[in-house]
C-alpha cells in the first residue's frame, strides 16, 4: 500500500533502532485484540464514545479501512482474546457483520475468549447465527435498565420484550457466556428502582453482570444538558447494596463494577486491567504496546483515509508504574507483586512509600500473598488513593 | 504652545453615566484615535477595566483641538476612576486640573457619587462644567436633571450641553465649553520647577515612569531632578506626552501634562503625590493638595504554593508602583504560613489587586477575610491597633475595643426606603437622617460601623434596592463596641486565618452560619471534620463534614486510561489549589466565607 505509512514503520519513527526488533517480537506476544465499532443505530445520553448514527455506506468504506489496518498491524495468529466493541457492533446490518468477522477469521485460532457487543433492537437471529459461525463465544449486552422510564431517560430504544425476544434467540443459537450490562444513579433514580433492575436482570441469568454508577461525561448529551451526579450517599449505599446482592446469588465481585459466575470473569478485560499489551483496531481504539500507548486518527474520516496512521502517547517508566496500579487495584485481587518487581525493578513501596504506608494504615489498602490490593472501602475510594500516588511521585 | 492655549480637565461622573464614553468621543473628534484604533473605551487600558466596564487605572491623553475661533488649542485629558473606592485617585486627578467636565445620566439624574466627586472638584477650585448625557434615551429627562443640578449642586445649567456620548452627538459644544470656560493653567515658565506627581506605572525597561503636571517652570531630558518628600535624585533620561501613545519630547513646559522616566530602580523612591523640581534650583515648598491615603480594609495574600512567596512579594512591589494606596507587610499564618498583610482603600481595590496578581502576575492566591483597624485598648493602658483577628490579644488583657465608624450616605427612591433602612438595621447601623431631595428620591444617612460595610453591602444595597440606591461614605472616627474574636476549629485545631472580630450580641448566629457555610465549601475528605466556632475555648456553634465516601471511577476499559488519567490529574490540580492545614484541605474560598453570609443566616 504507497503511500500509507506501515506499522514497522511507525515503529521506526517512534523508537530507536535497537528496540525495533525487540518490539517487532512482542507483537507476536500481544495476547488480546480490541476492535472499536463506532456506529449506533440512536445515541444513547450517557455516552461519549467515538459513534456516530450507522449510515451503509459509511460502513462499507469503514469495513475496507479495517481490512488495511488489519493486513498492516498484522496481529499474532494466536490471539488469546478478541472484543468487538462500540459504539454498537451490532448495528452493522449482517452482510457488514459477515465481512466484519471473516477479517478476523485467522487470527482466533486459539482463541479463548471472543466477545461482541450487543444492543437488544439490532440484533437479529441471522447476525446471531453468524456470531456463531464466527467462534464468537461470549456476548455482552446492553441492557442498562428494566425500566421503561429510565431506558427514555438515557435514549435507549429499546423495551423489555426486545430483551426477552433477545435472550430466547441466544439461548436458542446456543451461547452460554452472557454479559450484561446495567447503569445506576440516574437522576432521581431511587434505590427501590436500582433493586428492581437487579431483580429483572438476575432473571435473565447472566454468567457476567458489570453495573455502573452514571458518570455523567463532558461530550456526552448529559454533560451537555447539565445533569448534575446524585447524592454521594445514596450513590454509595446503591453500590453497596448492588455488591452484597450480587455476592448472595453467587457472583465473584472480581472488579469494581464487575461481576462474574465462577469461571466465568472477561479474560480480555482482565488482561487489560493487569495492564498486558492490547492491539487497538479502528477509529475509536486505544491500543497500547509497551512503552506506547496509541489512538488513531482524530475523527472517521481522517481514519478512513489513513487507517495506519497512529496518535502515540509515550510512557515513562513512572507512568507505567502508576498506570499499572490505577488498572490493576481495579482488581479484586489486586497486583501481582512479582510481576511488578519483574517489570520495572522495584515494588509499588519503593515508588509510592509514603501513599502505600497510609493506604495500608487507613485500611484502604492491603498486602498479603505477594499481593497488593484494595479493601473494600479502599475501592471504593480509590480515585482518593491513586491522587495520592500521583502527588507523591509527581506522576 | 503658549500656556493660554492649554486646558487640563477631567470628566467626573457617577459609575455607569458615561464617562469613558464621553472620552472615547472626545478622542475621535479631535482625531487623536482614529476611528480604526478605536476600540470601545479605549482609555481604560486593562482588560479587567474593560471586562468590569470601569476605570481603576488614571491615564493622561494629550489632544489637540481647532476651536470655533480658529484657534488651535492644547487638551490634557485625565481620566479619573468612578468608584467609591478610589476617591483618592480622583482626588489626585483632580489637583492635576483646572477644570472638570461633570457627566450626568438624563434618565437617572444625580447620584450619591455624582454628589461627592463635584464636591471633591470644588474643594480643588475646579471650574465645573455640568453636560447631560444619554439624552437619546426615551427615559431621558433632561430639563428635570437640569433643574435637580441647579437645586442640589447650585451649578448654572442653563447653557449645560445635552449630549449623547454613545452617538456623538453635541460633543462638540462640550469641547467649546472646555476652551471656553475652562482656565487656562496659571504658572510661571521662569519659577523654579514644581511637577506634581499624579501617578506612576513601571516599565521593566525604563524603570519608573511618572506622570505629571507642571505647576510651575519647565523640565527638560538631562536635569536633574529631585523629588521632594524623599530626597531621591535622578537624571531624566526621557520625557513625553502621551496621545494616548506616549511621543517623546524634549522639553515638558509650564502647564503641560506629561510623562518622564530617569532610570529609577527604587519603588521607594517616587511617591504618588510627590512634587518633582530641579536638583540645580530647587522650589522651596512642595505643592499642597496631596494627602497620604490609609487604608480602610485589610486582608491576608498567601500564596497557595509556599514556594511563590518571593513570587508575590516582587508583584506586590510592582503594583504597588501603580498604586499609591496599597499598603502591604510580610505576616506569617500558622494556617497559610508566609504571606502579606495587605490593605486597600476599600473592597472593589481589594478584588482589583487580588484579581491582577492573579491575572497578570500568575499567581494563585489564598485571600483571608477582610477586615478593619481595631483599637484595642489593654488593661494596662496601652493601645493596639489590631489589622488581623489572628492578632487580638487574650480577652483577659483587653479593657476595651474600639471600632471604625462611617457616616454613610444612600440615596434611594421613595418605593426602596423600607427595604434599605432593613439592610442598615441588619448591618448594625445607625440612623441619623433623611433628606428629601425631590420628588421621589430621598437621601437616607445612617451611621455604621466599617467592618459591616465592606464586605457584600453594595451587593446587598444593589439588589434590596433593584440597582436604584448608591452609596457614598466617610470616615467619621472610632466608637466603643462589644466586640469578641471568633475562632474557628477545623479537626480540633484552629486556623487562624478564619478567625473573625464580631459583635458579641451577632455571635451565636454568626458561628452557626460560618460553621454551616465550611461545610458546604470543605470538599468531603477521607475522614470525618468537626468544624466548631468557638469564643475564648468555648464553642458556640458545631457542624461536621462526612467523610468521603465513594470517588472511584465507575468504568476504566483500555479505551479509557488516558482520559481517566486527565480526569484524576483534574482531581489532583484540584487540590493543589486548596490549602492542606493539618490534615484538612481547605478550598480557597473558604478563607473569605467567614463574612459572606445569607440573609437567612442573620435571621
Amino acid at each position: 500500500m504507497p503511500g500509507i505509512p506501515g506499522i514497522a514503520l511507525w515503529y521506526h519513527e517512534a523508537m530507536n533502532p535497537t528496540h525495533t526488533s525487540k518490539q517487532q517480537i512482542d507483537r507476536e506476544a500481544i495476547p488480546s485484540l480490541y476492535l472499536h465499532v463506532p456506529f449506533c443505530a440512536s445515541i444513547c445520553y450517557y455516552c461519549d464514545f467515538a459513534r456516530q448514527i450507522y449510515r451503509r455506506e459509511t460502513v462499507d468504506a469503514w469495513l475496507k479501512a479495517i481490512q488495511t489496518e488489519l493486513e498492516s498491524v498484522q496481529p499474532s495468529h494466536s490471539l488469546e482474546t478478541i472484543y468487538i466493541g462500540g459504539g454498537t457492533p451490532s448495528s452493522l446490518s449482517e452482510d457488514q457483520l459477515e465481512t466484519l468477522l471473516c477479517l478476523l477469521d485467522s487470527y482466533r485460532t486459539e482463541t479463548k475468549e471472543y466477545t461482541v457487543e450487543l444492543n437488544p433492537e439490532t440484533v437479529s437471529e441471522e447476525k446471531l447465527n453468524c456470531l456463531k459461525r464466527h467462534g464468537v463465544n461470549r456476548l455482552s449486552i446492553g441492557i442498562q435498565s428494566g425500566d421503561e422510564a429510565l431506558l427514555a431517560r438515557m435514549n435507549r430504544k429499546h423495551t423489555k420484550a426486545d430483551i426477552h425476544r433477545l435472550v430466547v434467540q441466544i439461548n436458542a443459537c446456543g451461547f452460554s457466556n452472557i454479559s450484561m450490562d446495567l447503569i445506576y444513579g440516574l437522576p432521581n433514580e431511587t434505590m427501590k428502582q436500582v433493586e428492581a433492575d437487579l431483580n429483572y436482570v438476575l432473571d435473565l441469568k447472566p454468567t457476567h453482570l458489570s453495573l455502573y454508577s452514571l458518570s455523567i461525561e463532558p461530550g456526552s448529551v448529559f454533560g451537555k444538558q447539565g445533569v448534575q451526579p446524585i447524592d454521594e450517599d445514596l450513590e454509595a449505599e446503591m453500590y453497596e447494596s448492588i455488591v452484597r446482592r450480587l455476592l448472595q446469588e453467587g457472583y465473584e465481585h472480581y472488579e469494581v463494577s464487575n461481576f462474574a459466575r465462577p469461571g466465568k470473569q472477561s479474560i480480555h478485560n482482565r488482561n487489560v486491567w493487569q495492564y498486558k499489551d492490547f492491539i487497538g483496531i479502528g477509529y475509536g481504539a486505544w491500543g497500547k504496546e509497551g512503552n506506547v500507548r496509541y489512538d488513531h486518527a482524530g475523527s472517521l474520516q481522517a481514519y478512513l483515509k489513513n487507517p495506519c496512521y497512529r496518535e502515540k502517547v509515550l510512557l515513562s517508566d513512572l507512568e507505567r508504574q502508576f498506570e499499572t496500579l490505577m488498572m490493576g487495584l481495579r482488581l479484586s485481587e489486586g497486583v501481582f507483586l512479582k510481576q511488578y518487581q519483574e517489570q520495572f525493578g522495584c515494588l509499588p513501596a519503593d515508588t509510592f512509600p509514603v501513599s502505600i504506608a497510609k493506604g495500608i494504615r487507613r485500611g484502604y489498602l492491603e498486602e498479603e500473598k505477594d499481593m497488593l490490593r484494595c479493601t473494600g472501602q479502599g475501592m471504593e475510594l480509590l480515585n482518593s488513593i491513586l491522587v495520592e500516588f500521583m502527588e507523591e511521585a509527581e506522576v | 504652545m503658549d500656556q493660554k492655549h492649554i486646558r487640563n480637565f477631567c470628566i467626573i461622573a457617577h459609575i455607569d453615566h458615561g464617562k469613558s464614553t464621553l472620552a472615547d468621543r472626545i478622542l475621535e473628534l479631535t482625531e487623536t484615535v482614529s476611528e480604526r484604533d478605536m476600540k470601545a473605551q479605549l482609555l481604560d487600558e486593562m482588560d479587567l477595566e474593560r471586562e468590569r466596564g470601569i476605570t481603576i487605572k488614571l491615564n493622561a491623553v494629550q489632544l489637540k483641538y481647532k476651536a470655533e475661533n480658529g484657534e488651535e488649542y492644547l487638551f490634557n485629558l485625565i481620566d479619573t476612576p468612578g468608584h467609591v473606592d478610589f476617591s483618592y485617585e480622583v482626588s489626585r486627578s483632580l489637583a492635576a486640573c483646572e477644570g472638570a467636565v461633570l457627566v450626568v445620566d438624563a434618565t437617572q439624574g444625580v447620584q450619591a457619587q455624582t454628589l461627592a466627586n463635584t464636591y471633591l472638584a470644588l474643594d480643588n477650585d475646579l471650574e465645573i462644567l455640568p453636560v447631560i448625557n444619554k439624552i437619546d434615551m426615551n427615559n431621558a429627562m433632561p430639563e428635570e436633571v437640569k433643574q435637580e443640578i441647579e437645586s442640589i449642586i447650585g451649578l448654572d445649567c442653563s447653557d449645560a450641553p445635552l449630549i449623547s456620548a454613545r452617538t456623538g452627538l453635541n460633543v462638540e459644544s462640550v469641547l467649546e465649553q472646555i476652551v471656553t470656560k475652562i482656565p487656562s493653567p496659571s504658572g510661571d515658565p521662569s519659577h523654579p520647577l514644581q511637577a506634581l506627581v499624579f501617578d506612576s506605572f513601571y516599565d521593566s525597561y525604563r524603570g519608573v515612569i511618572a506622570l505629571i503636571r507642571i505647576r510651575e517652570g519647565s523640565l527638560s531630558v538631562g536635569d536633574k531632578v529631585r523629588l521632594m518628600a524623599t530626597g531621591a535624585e535622578y537624571e531624566v533620561t526621557e520625557l513625553g506626552i502621551r496621545n494616548p501613545r506616549e511621543v517623546p519630547l524634549q522639553t515638558l513646559q509650564c502647564g503641560d501634562v506629561g510623562w518622564f522616566a530617569a532610570s529609577i530602580k527604587s519603588i521607594q523612591d517616587v511617591r504618588v503625590g510627590d512634587t518633582v523640581t530641579l536638583a540645580s534650583s530647587p522650589a522651596d515648598v512642595p505643592l499642597e493638595g496631596y494627602r497620604k491615603m490609609n487604608p480602610m480594609v485589610y486582608c491576608g495574600l498567601y500564596p497557595s504554593d509556599a514556594a511563590k512567596y518571593e513570587d508575590l512579594h516582587e508583584a506586590l512591589d510592582k503594583l504597588k508602583l501603580n498604586d499609591a494606596s496599597l499598603q502591604y507587610e510580610p505576616e506569617t499564618s500558622q494556617a497559610l504560613g508566609f504571606g502579606f498583610r495587605c490593605g486597600f482603600l476599600g473592597l472593589l481595590h481589594m478584588d482589583v489587586i487580588q484579581e491582577r496578581l492573579e491575572r497578570e502576575y500568575d499567581l494563585d492566591l489564598i485571600c483571608t477575610a477582610p477586615s478593619v483597624i481595631y483599637k484595642v485598648f489593654l488593661t494596662d493602658g496601652t493601645v493596639l491597633e489590631i489589622d488581623n483577628p489572628a492578632k487580638m490579644p487574650d480577652a483577659s488583657k483587653i479593657d476595651h475595643i474600639e471600632e471604625p465608624y462611617v457616616k454613610a450616605d444612600i440615596m434611594t427612591s421613595d418605593a426602596y426606603i423600607g427595604a434599605v433602612m432593613e439592610l442598615c438595621a441588619n448591618k448594625r447601623g445607625i440612623y441619623s437622617g433623611m433628606d428629601v431631595i425631590d420628588n421621589g428620591r430621598n437621601m437616607l444617612t445612617y451611621e455604621m460601623p466599617l467592618s459591616e460595610i465592606i464586605y457584600d453591602f453594595f451587593d446587598r444595597l444593589k439588589s434590596c434596592s433593584k440597582g436604584y440606591a448608591s452609596l457614598d461614605y466617610e470616615l467619621i472616627g472610632y466608637r466603643k463596641e462589644d466586640l469578641v474574636r471568633m475562632d474557628i476549629l477545623l479537626n480540633g485545631e484552629t486556623v487562624d486565618a478564619l478567625s473573625v472580630i464580631i459583635h458579641r450580641s451577632e455571635a451565636y448566629q454568626r458561628g452557626s452560619g460560618i460553621t454551616i457555610r465550611l461545610k458546604e465549601l470543605i470538599p468531603r475528605q477521607q475522614f470525618e471534620i468537626p468544624v466548631q466556632a468557638a469564643i475564648g475555648g468555648k464553642v458556640i456553634a458545631r457542624t461536621n463534614i462526612k467523610s468521603l465516601r465513594k470517588n472511584v471511577l465507575a468504568k476504566c476499559y483500555g479505551g479509557d486510561i488516558s482520559r481517566k488519567r486527565k480526569l484524576l490529574e483534574k482531581q489532583k490540580e484540584g487540590k493543589k489549589r486548596m490549602k492542606a492545614v493539618g490534615s484538612v484541605v481547605i478550598p480557597q474560598e473558604a478563607f473569605m466565607s467567614v463574612l459572606s453570609m445569607d440573609d437567612n443566616d442573620r435571621r
